[in-house]
């Protein structure tokens, strides 16, 4: 149950969010040594690898396109929820919403959409949506009173209090729910894959597990976990960085 | 007292308000208040904690609903100084003073020109650039004083803005406020927790009582300006004052 994201600003957050960052390069120069070492003792000689990229980049496709609709609906609504102070009467009806579980919705999407793409797509979004409008959700009602008095004051009422107030305020908790999002987004829509079984990283490890190729599943395992380590360290820890030492009270 | 004593900027008149506590609960906030400052007057208003202090600047702001009674505002363009400064940490200390301006659809060129003029005044012009979470205590709170005064505003509402400051930032910025309030000639309401400064600075000191919060005596400052904080006269305001702060607390 996702009933808030930590905030950046926080420098308790972000104390331990330093330490998590030093055990994660801990980790990951463990499963880089790990997969270097299999490899010269040839035992992903099986694998291959054009079919891991392709199912692989299939997988990162469809999550950025979920991750985008995600974003764009989560962070509106909770603009929108926030904007007519209507944040704490609809907050136990998303915490309500939120709490059914994901996959037990799969068949009407299949359903509906058929072993689509677009079925994967649309019901990972199901699962990411939720940590983004719960950060920016927890970030409109958690804002100090005065900043909001400060904005009404100097004439961020009506509709521009979306754009020149709620907007950047919730830009470090859009961050922090996207973190979020997107680690739930994995696990959704390789989910997803494995039960559509058509295409994606999903449906390859499936295919390799089955077939009893076990060096592709763990060879896509370590492809993931690193392509996952790399996307953060690129494009998350950045803009965790500049929000917090932008955000810092 | 700067100008014309006749007009009149504010006026309450037994407005009383209450607020919803968190269990849900009506509580009386502030009870049957009445006073009345002059156009170009310098109030301030001295009570314990749970005085409803900051509730009566909202009230007066027109951001809290009252319950009965009647406020006469004899002002168009409000602006306040928070305890807490309130700045927006997304814009630059330049943004932040530009912000009301861009409200109000003042084009770029225009209200950068008088944000810099403002942060000049405040002694702040070589931090333009610099956003909140990079400034010290007293410079945040110079730029909210710089953001308020970018408005022009003709009512200048602040919240207790030296409590918060070191003793020699806060001299410094008391003695830039009177520059500032001679020039401007608006009408300031302050909340202040320190009788000395509030003889120092005010024509007119406002007492009021807690639980609920009320006015209990209205002490018309009449000392020359600029005051000696080390004459007699002033010593024995002080003491009249503190007996009767020590009366209602």
């Amino acid at each position: 149950m996702i009933r808030s994201v930590a905030r950046p600003q926080d420098t308790a957050w972000h104390r331990s969010h330093l330490a998590r960052r030093r055990r994660t390069w801990v980790i990951m120069t463990g499963v880089i040594l790990a997969a270097v070492v299999l490899a010269l003792f040839g035992y992903f000689g099986s694998v291959g690898w054009g079919a891991l990229a392709e199912a692989i980049l299939r997988t990162t496709y469809r999550l950025a396109f979920a991750y985008f609709i995600a974003l764009v609906i989560g962070v509106m609504v909770a603009l929108i929820v926030g904007w007519l102070s209507l944040t704490d009467t609809l907050f136990p009806v998303f915490d309500v919403l939120q709490n059914i579980p994901s996959f037990a919705l799969i068949p009407f999407f299949i359903y509906f959409l058929g072993y689509t793409d677009l079925m994967i797509i649309l019901f990972s979004v199901t699962s990411i949506v939720w940590p983004i409008l719960f950060a920016v959700l927890t970030a409109i009602k958690s804002a100090h009173r005065d900043l909001s008095d400060a904005a009404t004051i100097f004439g961020a009422r009506g509709f521009r209090r979306v754009p020149y107030y709620l907007a950047p305020l919730s830009y470090p908790s859009i961050i922090t729910g996207s973190i979020v999002g997107i680690a739930i987004g994995w696990e959704s829509i390789i989910g997803a894959e494995i039960i559509a079984n058509t295409s994606g990283f999903g449906a390859f490890i499936k295919t390799a597990s089955v077939s009893g190729i076990n060096q592709a599943a763990i060879a896509g395992m370590f492809v993931i976990l690193i392509l996952v380590f790399v996307i953060n360290r690129l494009i998350w820890a950045p803009l965790l960085a500049e929000s917090s030492r932008r955000y810092a009270e | 007292m700067q100008n014309n004593s006749t007009k009149i900027a504010l006026a309450l008149s037994r407005v009383s308000a209450r607020f919803e506590d968190d269990k849900m609960r009506e509580v009386p906030v502030l009870k049957e208040i009445s006073f009345s400052i002059p156009t170009g007057g310098f109030a301030s208003i001295i009570g314990p904690s749970g005085a409803g202090k900051s509730t009566l600047m909202r009230v007066v702001l027109g951001l809290m609903k009252i319950e009965s009674g009647t406020i006469v505002r004899n002002f168009s363009k409000p602006a306040m100084v928070f305890q807490n400064y309130a700045l927006f940490p997304w814009l630059s200390a330049l943004d932040n003073v530009a912000f009301g301006l861009r409200m109000s659809g003042v084009p770029k060129k225009e209200r950068e020109k008088i944000a810099r003029e403002k942060l000049k005044e405040v002694g702040l012009e070589h931090l333009e650039k610099h956003y909140p979470a990079a400034l010290s205590g007293g410079q945040r709170q110079r730029v909210g004083l710089a953001r308020a005064l970018a408005i022009s505003p003709d009512l200048l509402i602040m919240d207790e803005p030296f409590s918060n400051l070191d003793t020699i930032t806060a001299e410094a910025l008391k003695k830039d406020l009177l520059k500032i309030w001679r020039a401007y000639g608006m009408t300031i309401l302050m909340i202040n927790h320190l009788i000395p400064d509030a003889i120092e600075l005010s024509d007119q000191i406002i007492i009021m009582g807690a639980r609920p919060g009320s006015v209990r005596e209205i002490i018309s400052i009449d000392l020359p300006r600029p005051r000696d904080t080390r004459s007699e006269r002033f010593f024995k305001e002080v003491d009249y004052l503190t007996g009767v702060i020590r009366e209602v607390s």
